[in-house]
């Protein structure tokens, strides 16, 4: 067996893992992170998009709320590339209370977050395509975050000082010894072996699996998996982060994020973080309410569902996860459990993970005696993109169309869609350590768009054929792998166009290929997990409505 | 007045409009667009596997659309029949070899040609460009890529072809002309190949690479309208036999064989009226007097004795779905056979051998191709439909997509010239 020795390990490489492990690397730590499949694959990817002001919680919760806008305002400066400032409005829509509205102004108020109300005729003005019935509008400074750039581009600052990142790597199990917990025992996917890590402090940034980590030594950490479907629009139907002004609730949020919008999202408690089928009445209700926002939105073209998992965490036990607080828990085990050298950080939000890497990264310099200062607030994120940016730094729609058409490889389109050139696609081959054509789509967006992989999925098997010659069996099962993650999330809202296009995709891959007789297996250990098939037709009883 | 209106110039439509006007009817089409002609492979499947969820290839179709028949007489070719199908066939492959452009094949043997991920891809007849690549002969092949033309990966189709036993060598050639170009497509570069001194080029660039290929396999770019002639040309600058595989969409030798059909129309004497999406129809008494396409203005009323539908399924648009699950035809809101919840419309994996339920909706309809009520009576008396908008069949998975829509809309061109 392999086995590697770091001073801290961090396990978990979504956000809050990329966060934990850039800051301990700044610090000085030698650091090596372990992800069980690709950077982002877990909550991180499959979130909406939203950069919160923190308006969405300045009447609920309060706490969480004043983290979102402090952070806010740190990731503008620090990493304003990963970052579309759409600006954010609040609606009173006329399903909502309109007295709500004062509650809202007084929360941002106090909570510190910049709101201010603007007139309906200005809303639609912005944003001609939205309800024009509203009653009322505020405007706070939400914005829209690539949270795929963003973890690479956390490790990629981390490796320029020193950290190594492990992806495609499963913890097994947590190592401990007497009452200290000395690494992990993880199963490489890729060549399919064990590979032990010593360590002398293990980060379980885990997130929804965090309760699954720490279950491997007997510690219970409670973890509620909130489910949340979202749906993504076809069209960008909005350039303006669009929240419903109201208590938080299903299907009251519309995130503009590159060339769509997504509608989000749902919250419902799971069992386990591994198994979640989105249900056929989830994304009606997402469609019901996406309506009462953008009338129109059923008859729009849908571009595919998913589901992430929030790693809601709560002491005691609760009947509703909406009413779990969206603030972060650091749990330090010697104190808790009696265990030392490990910690945990679960809960949170995508627009807090610095601040989260920072708790935790301040707990593990008081554990290993030594004072080292965060520095993650002052130096930028870099970006290893380079696409031109707006004047404040901020990406922008145009930011991929401005590069491509400066590039000679303009032609070389490998993803019409999402103007992925050749080039992209080998350098996320080569230098990105993409695995799969998955992970080549996190890197690049290649296959997300309207088409969702028919043209770019035989383009992507040649590149990665020629680029990396493994057997053709590999690449086969590569092909095969990617088409069917590309179905997984179309199958929740094939109809009408996209429904058309997924039948034009049926007719080239299989009537003028043939892939369906490609020699080899028809699955691998790297391939997608898939959904359980949603049977659920109506909304269970016992749900919140 | 026109006697036959037909909606639809996909595949179905064009042979029936072709095979009606041979007859003398006064006929005209009008489309929103080409069908999906230029997206198929250019040759003319009938049925390449069946049962659907077996593992063998269908050797000889002519077994196997009979036990299609018996298995399943709603299956469209159960309303054809073998004759009509063999019919169907020798009237192409006439026209075909009298526009310069042969086809081969015979109703009782299948082709295995290669794909362009070097799967063997059973087809009934394949236009001559592309027979060379016969795996059934086993003679050792080359097949050459463009390197800026990234639909086709000669190295995946080489190193599938030989994990499956068969001899392949793969070669990238990097053409001058296309070296300054900032964009090509497969049209872009089959006119481009037409050009004897890129062939030259092609050919010296190749021969290096020959080996012990005794044939020479190339994306289906070569040639647009001059595609023997680019053939012949590289044959003997190369001294080997060559053939094309088809690719992605646009699909060239689609494209081909769609001029083909729509020239013979013409010259036959029938009108095609493109760009009319047909949205709504009157119907008086029983019968439809007017199919009605948009315009900028008012809806434009079309008069015709009787109406052929081939406005496709699912994919050619003919069939719709929304999110309420509904399914619709489009034309006529004629009643659509269509599972009956949402929840059964696909299976959980992709390539799922049986195919998704949701793909067999259409139209069911009589041995006059009239499509049906809920009573199993002609819903009016004056409309057929033929080609992919009739259900219960999976032409997709069975690799029967062209022969359902060529032998349906040669069959029914037949009844109505007959009467």
């Amino acid at each position: 067996m392999q086995s590697i020795q770091t001073e801290v390990l961090v396990i978990g490489g979504g956000a809050t893992g990329t966060g934990v492990m850039r800051d301990l690397a700044m610090r000085g730590f030698k650091t090596i992170l372990v992800e069980k499949r690709d950077l982002s694959h877990g909550t991180t990817g499959r979130y909406h998009g939203l950069l919160h002001s923190g308006g969405r919680y300045a009447v609920k919760d309060p706490d969480a709320a004043r983290e979102c806008i402090e952070e806010n305002l740190i990731l503008r400066r620090i990493a304003p590339h990963c970052i579309e400032d759409t600006g954010g409005f609040f609606v009173v829509t006329p399903w909502d209370d309109p007295a709500f509205g004062d509650t809202f102004m007084k929360g941002c108020q106090e909570t510190g977050i910049p709101c201010e109300e603007i007139s309906i005729a200005q809303m639609l003005k912005e944003e001609p395509l939205l309800n024009k019935e509203m009653a009322r509008c505020f405007r706070v400074p939400d914005g829209s975050a690539d949270s795929f750039l963003t973890s690479e581009c956390n490790v990629a600052s981390a490796k320029a000082y020193g950290g190594q990142m492990l992806n495609y790597h499963e913890v097994k199990r947590l190592i401990k010894e007497g009452d200290k917990v000395v690494g992990a025992v993880c199963y490489d996917l890729v060549n399919d072996r064990d590979v032990t890590i010593h360590a002398d402090l293990v980060v379980n940034a885990s997130g929804a699996w965090a309760g699954k980590i720490a279950g491997s030594i007997g510690i219970d950490v409670h973890i509620i998996p909130g489910k949340g479907t979202m749906v993504a629009i076809a069209h960008r139907v909005l350039n303006t982060v669009v929240n419903r002004c109201k208590m938080p609730s299903d299907g009251d949020i519309i995130v503009p994020v590159h060339t769509v919008a997504i509608i989000g999202t749902t919250d419902v408690k799971v069992e386990d973080p591994d198994q979640f089928a989105i249900q056929p009445w989830e994304v009606q209700l997402m469609l019901d309410e996406g309506e009462k926002l953008v009338p129109g939105t059923k008859q729009m073209r849908m571009l595919r569902a998913w589901a992430g998992v929030r790693p809601l965490y709560q002491e005691t036990s609760v009947a509703d996860t909406r009413d779990v607080t969206r603030a972060y828990t650091l749990l330090d085990h010697s104190a808790r459990d009696g265990v030392d050298n490990f910690i945990t950080i679960t809960g949170g939000k995508w627009t807090t993970f610095r601040q989260m890497a920072e708790v935790v990264v301040d707990r593990v310099c008081e554990k290993l005696n030594t004072k080292r200062e965060c520095r993650t607030h002052l130096e930028a994120i870099p970006d290893i993109q380079h696409e031109p940016r707006t004047a404040e730094g901020y990406y922008w729609l145009g930011s991929r169309l401005a590069r491509t058409e400066k590039n000679k490889a303009y032609g070389e389109l490998a993803c019409e869609c999402e103007l992925v050139t050749r080039a992209e696609v080998e350098e996320a081959i080569t230098k990105h350590e993409a695995k799969t054509f998955d992970d080549i789509r996190r890197d690049t967006r290649l296959g997300m768009g309207p088409c969702q992989g028919g043209f770019c999925s035989y383009r992507a098997t040649g590149i990665l054929h020629t680029v990396r010659q493994p057997s053709i069996e590999e690449t086969n099962v590569a092909l095969r792998d990617f088409l069917q993650e590309r179905w997984k999330g179309l199958l929740p809202i094939l109809w009408g166009p996209q429904l058309k296009q997924e039948r034009l995709d049926e007719l080239m891959y299989l009537h003028v290929m043939n892939v369906d007789h490609m020699p080899g297996e028809t699955a691998s250990r790297l391939g997608p997990q898939m959904y359980d098939k949603g049977t659920v037709e109506t909304r269970p009883q016992s749900a919140k409505t | 007045m026109n006697e036959i209106t037909i909606i639809g110039a996909g595949m179905a439509g064009l042979m029936a409009g072709w095979q009606a006007a041979k007859q003398g009817k006064k006929v005209k089409i009008v489309a929103k667009g080409w069908g999906a002609t230029h997206w198929l492979s250019g040759c003319i499947d009938i049925v390449g596997y069946y049962p659907v969820d077996g593992t063998e290839v269908v050797e000889n179709p002519v077994a196997a659309v009979k036990q299609i028949i018996t298995d399943n007489p709603q299956h469209p070719y159960g309303l054809v029949g073998l004759d009509d199908i063999e019919a169907m066939i020798s009237a192409l492959k006439d026209e075909c070899a009298a526009a310069g452009y042969p086809l081969h094949g015979e109703l009782h043997r299948n082709w295995l040609l290669p794909s362009a991920v070097g799967t063997l891809r059973p087809t009934c007849l394949a236009p001559e460009m592309m027979i060379a690549g016969d795996m059934r002969q086993n003679s050792p092949l080359l097949i050459v890529g463009f390197k800026q033309l990234m639909d086709f990966f000669p190295n995946v189709v080489s190193d599938n072809l030989n994990k499956q036993g068969i001899t392949a060598a793969q070669a990238m050639v990097d053409l001058r002309v296309l070296r300054e170009r900032s964009f090509i497509n497969p049209v872009i570069l089959a006119e481009m190949l037409e050009q004897p001194a890129v062939q030259k080029e092609l050919a010296n660039q190749i021969k290096p690479h020959l080996g012990q290929a005794e044939r020479v396999g190339f994306p289906s770019v070569l040639g647009m309208d001059q595609a023997m002639t680019v053939k012949k040309e590289l044959e003997r600058l190369l001294g080997r036999p060559v053939f094309e595989i088809p690719s992605l969409t646009p699909s060239v030798p689609g494209m081909r064989l769609h001029h083909i059909l729509t020239q013979a129309i013409v010259s036959a004497g029938g009108r095609i009226e493109n760009g009319m999406e047909a949205i709504g129809a009157k119907k008086e008494n029983g019968k439809v007097t007017a199919v009605y396409t948009s315009t900028a203005a008012r809806p434009h009323p079309h008069r015709s004795q009787q109406y052929i539908l081939a406005t496709g399924g699912i994919l050619g648009g003919g069939i719709t779905t929304n999110s309420d699950g509904d399914v619709r035809e489009v034309v006529f809101d004629l009643p659509v056979t269509a599972p009956l919840k949402q929840v059964d419309w696909f299976h959980q994996d992709f390539l799922d051998k049986r195919g998704h339920p949701i793909y067999q909706s259409g139209l069911s309809v009589n041995k006059q191709f009239q499509p049906l009520d809920d009573g199993g009576q002609p819903v009016y008396g004056n409309v057929f439909a033929i080609g992919t908008t009739l259900a219960h069949c999976e032409a997709i998975r069975e690799r029967s997509f062209e022969g359902v829509a060529l032998a349906t809309g040669y069959a029914l061109a037949r009844q109505l010239g007959a009467t």
